[in-house]
């Protein structure tokens, strides 16, 4: 290991519009380490990426790549210096193999052009340093949101590069595909590659970094050595403040049993993603569902939706059949679901923050004239506070807003539209430490005053903290409905795998 | 972003903000080319602006400009509709046969013909909505099938004459105004209302948005879209069949050049072909320019070979202003 740095930045500040994204950053990658970027929600960390991989164009400041000053003009540019990226949105092309998302632009080629073989064999090489399950002559499109969030690690490993930046990579993983990509990431610093490092998951950050930037409001405010840190300490300086408490446990009562059922599902089955499901849900309850990725969690929850028609099986809302063939009827028999893959799913990138709010609950603002726009800004408002949703504007468009204040407006929309059942797909994906726990806390009182939640979450502990009970599945299959103060992190492995 | 798109700003904004914020319009860069064409054109042939000259403009205008606010709506949810012109035709000589061979009331021949651009519109959006196949293939197939049909009925002989009664909705003015013009102008008021103002507008710009988040929050995605094909249907027989009172003939022919202006004062209007960007108010000025466009070089006695390499030229020019506009 040389003395030079991998990579240096050196005062850059960006601006978007009136608004400071980044002031006068400065950060130093030496070869070999884990760097991790820490901050709350709109902190500035996928823009200070951006700028190092060559997606924007940094205002002032500068760049400097093993000693030397460079300037990135393009993604190509920064690809062909040796830096990749792995984004923070999926960024797939759905059409195209698996093999081809990982090797396009790079597809070797023989004596006909290019030579599919090879393409399938090299990708294969790339992907299975991540994960050996996934195939890679699939469609992009067919796979879940977790897979494909792999596939695209493996694309920006596949460009030779020695300095990778993953931006919240593990968002949508679970635990166990988490540590494969760790397990890389050590491999990969052996071989002296340099690692920028973007989470919201505090632990890894503990488990993973050689040193730790903390970023506030696009400052750089502290820089920690991962020997002397602790949570509590990344928390506070990210915030700026003393936080009190982070984990909501004990905030839950227990004494649900007496309460009505008001989802009844009974032996639903669709044949390939889920088979033989039936659970009670009851009134002011949150049920979690846990379970690793291919488990059929989505495809449940999208299927109560009437997203996708069940082959067999009974779904009853207070005691009354329903049968679902469109989300619509969800919708009006006061069943909905906030989708896991916000980007493709949820947002409307070309309308304003308050309107992609309200667009659920539009019959609201019916005025004598039509819809009251004025109305929608008005009453989207008191969500910006209560779930520290960070936007200069409630009528800028939502694509301009940080990935996890953008998740945040997707929550709200949902809180917005009054209901009596909610199905919450990985709802605090890319939400920060502290508006977690505030949007934990609102969904339990949301309980208290009547509404019933089905809670899927990828992370153990966050299942642990919010749930009543916990409905364990497996490839397809349900393994389990456990009462949540009775079972462990290890419980929960151990009762999914047997 | 676009001023009907995005949401009147509650906070205080300076006056100087406000100036700025016209001037970040979509519709801003084509009300200023729209202008200065006509600065343009006025001084190298001043009768440009007599109130005749004008008269003839608009009214030229409005058939084409009707068909491109239909056009606008299903470009809006990522859409297209190719076979506009045919209905037109189709729509104008079935109402004038209804008038000529039936004897219904002049009076009732107008909502009668829209109702059968409606439903020849409603085929389009059934077929493209149900059974989700690509728009461009679908209204391709169907535009050959009404121009067809439309050879057939008439076998190429324009119907007609269709008599002073009806002619009056062509030929007439109401406080100076002829009818085409101002049928033209109210459909633009209330498309731009329900755009802006009703569910089914904004439900609009969110199946151009991100059709699949617009089905996960409830939109009746196929339902909307059925519609949107049948207005754009419905509206090209309104302009059909108001050109025909116009002609007092309803020709097999009309129409087929009223697909390209269409789409094109749509999209230098600021609509985007990819879905869920645009206005009304854009495409009405694109359809101001193309008109003013080639009656002014028809004043100049332009060639009408050059008029096409010139429309061309203006096209993209439009798009050009609108892409440096957007990277700053
Ligand atoms: N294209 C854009 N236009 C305008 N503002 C933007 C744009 N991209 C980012 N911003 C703003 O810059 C700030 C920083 O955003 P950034 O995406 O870097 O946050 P982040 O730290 O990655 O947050 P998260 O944890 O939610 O992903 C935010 O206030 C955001 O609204
Ligand atoms: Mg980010």
């Amino acid at each position: 290991m040389s003395d030079i740095p991998a990579l240096e930045v050196h005062g850059v500040s960006k601006k978007f519009g009136n608004a400071h994204a980044l002031r006068d950053v400065s950060l130093t990658l030496r070869k070999g380490e884990v760097h991790s970027v820490i901050g709350e929600n709109g902190a500035g960390k996928s823009t200070l990426m951006g700028i190092i991989c060559g997606r924007l164009q940094p205002d002032t400041g500068t760049l400097q790549r093993d000693g030397k000053q460079v300037r990135f003009a393009s993604p190509r540019e920064a690809q062909s210096s040796g830096i990749a990226i792995a984004p923070q949105e999926l960024n797939v092309l759905p059409m195209l193999s698996v093999a081809e998302n990982i090797m396009i632009g790079a597809q070797p080629r023989g004596t006909f052009g290019i030579s599919w073989s090879e393409t399938r064999k090299l990708a294969e090489q790339f992907l299975h340093e991540i994960d050996e399950d996934i195939d890679t002559s699939t469609p992009m499109g067919e796979l879940s949101a977790a897979h494909q969030q792999l596939v695209q690690i493996a694309r920006a490993t596949a460009s030779h590069a020695d300095v990778l930046i993953f931006d919240e990579p593990t968002a949508m993983l679970t635990d166990r595909e988490a540590e494969k990509l760790f397990l890389f990431i050590a491999r990969f610093k052996q071989r002296g590659g340099s690692v920028l490092y973007v989470s919201h998951r505090l632990n890894e950050i503990l488990e993973l970094s050689d040193s730790i930037s903390v970023l506030r409001d696009g400052e750089l405010v502290a820089q920690i050595d991962p020997a002397e840190a602790t949570k509590e300490k990344m928390v506070n300086l990210m915030a700026g403040r003393e936080v009190k408490s982070l984990h909501i446990s004990g905030l839950r009562k227990q004494n649900n049993d007496q309460r009505e059922t008001v989802l009844s599902v009974q032996n639903l089955t669709r044949k390939g993603e889920f088979e033989d499901i039936s659970f009670d849900l009851r009134k002011g309850e949150i049920l979690a569902i846990s379970g690793l990725i291919g488990s059929g969690r989505t495809e449940l929850g999208k299927c109560l939706f009437g997203l996708q028609p069940p082959d067999s099986g009974k779904v009853l809302i207070n005691g009354r059949e329903v049968v679902h063939s469109s989300p619509s009827d969800a919708i009006q028999n006061g069943l909905i679901y906030l989708p896991e893959e916000r980007k493709k799913e949820g947002l409307f990138p070309l309308l304003s923050v308050a309107e992609n709010i309200c667009i659920a609950s539009l019959d609201r603002f019916k005025g004598l004239f039509g819809l009251r726009q004025g109305a929608m800004v008005k009453r989207s408002a008191p969500y910006f506070s209560s779930m520290k949703l960070k936007a200069a504007d409630p009528s800028i468009p939502i694509s301009t807003l940080s990935g996890g204040n953008q998740q945040k407006a997707i929550i709200a929309r949902w809180l917005m539209k009054e209901c009596d059942i909610l199905i919450l797909d990985e709802p605090t994906r890319g939400i920060d430490v502290n508006a977690k726990f505030e949007i934990q806390a609102l969904l339990t009182e949301l309980t208290d005053k009547g509404l019933s939640i089905v809670f899927i979450s990828s992370e153990l502990q966050e299942v642990l903290d919010v749930s009543d009970r916990i409905l364990v599945m497996h490839e397809g299959k349900m393994k389990g409905l456990v009462e949540t103060n009775s079972v462990t992190q290890e419980r929960l492995l151990q009762i999914a795998m047997t | 972003m676009t001023n009907i798109n995005s949401i009147e700003s509650q906070s205080g904004s300076s006056a100087m903000d406000r100036v700025k914020q016209v001037f970040r319009m979509d519709a801003i860069g084509i009300l200023i080319a729209l202008i200065v064409l006509c600065a343009a054109i006025t001084i190298v042939a001043p009768h440009f602006l007599s109130g005749y000259n004008l008269t003839v403009l608009t009214r030229q205008a409005s058939f084409v400009g009707l068909i491109a606010l239909g056009q606008t709506l299903v470009l809006l949810i990522g859409g297209i509709d190719l076979s506009v012109g045919a209905n037109s035709a189709l729509s104008a000589v079935v109402g004038a046969l209804l008038l000529t061979m039936y004897g219904v009331n002049p009076y009732l021949v107008i909502p009668l013909t829209m109702a059968f651009g409606m439903f020849l519109g409603l085929i389009n959006g059934a077929i493209i909505a149900n059974m989700r196949l690509s728009p461009f293939i679908v209204t391709l197939a169907t535009w050959e099938i009404f121009a067809g049909l439309n050879l057939v009925i008439t076998e190429g002989y324009p119907v007609r004459p269709l008599g002073a009664e009806f002619n009056w909705f062509g030929q007439a003015s109401i406080l100076g105004l002829p009818i085409p013009v101002l049928t033209f102008l109210l459909v633009a008021v209330i498309l731009t209302w329900a755009l802006g103002y009703t569910r089914f507008g904004r439900n609009i710009y969110s199946i151009g948005g991100n059709r699949t988040a617009a089905i996960l929050v409830g939109i009746r995605v196929a339902r909307v879209e059925l519609f949107v094909y049948g207005i754009s249907g419905m509206l090209a027989a309104l302009a059909g069949i108001l050109y025909a009172s116009r002609m007092d003939s309803a020709q097999p022919s009309v129409g087929e050049a009223w697909l390209m202006p269409a789409i094109t004062a749509a999209i230098i209007g600021g609509t985007s072909l990819s879905g869920g960007q645009g206005t009304i108010v854009g495409t009405v000025l694109g359809t101001l320019l193309m008109a003013a466009l080639s009656n002014g070089m028809s004043l100049l006695n332009v060639s009408g070979f050059w008029e096409r390499v010139v429309v061309g030229g203006v096209v993209l020019i439009a798009v050009l202003i609108d892409f440096i506009r957007r990277r700053r």
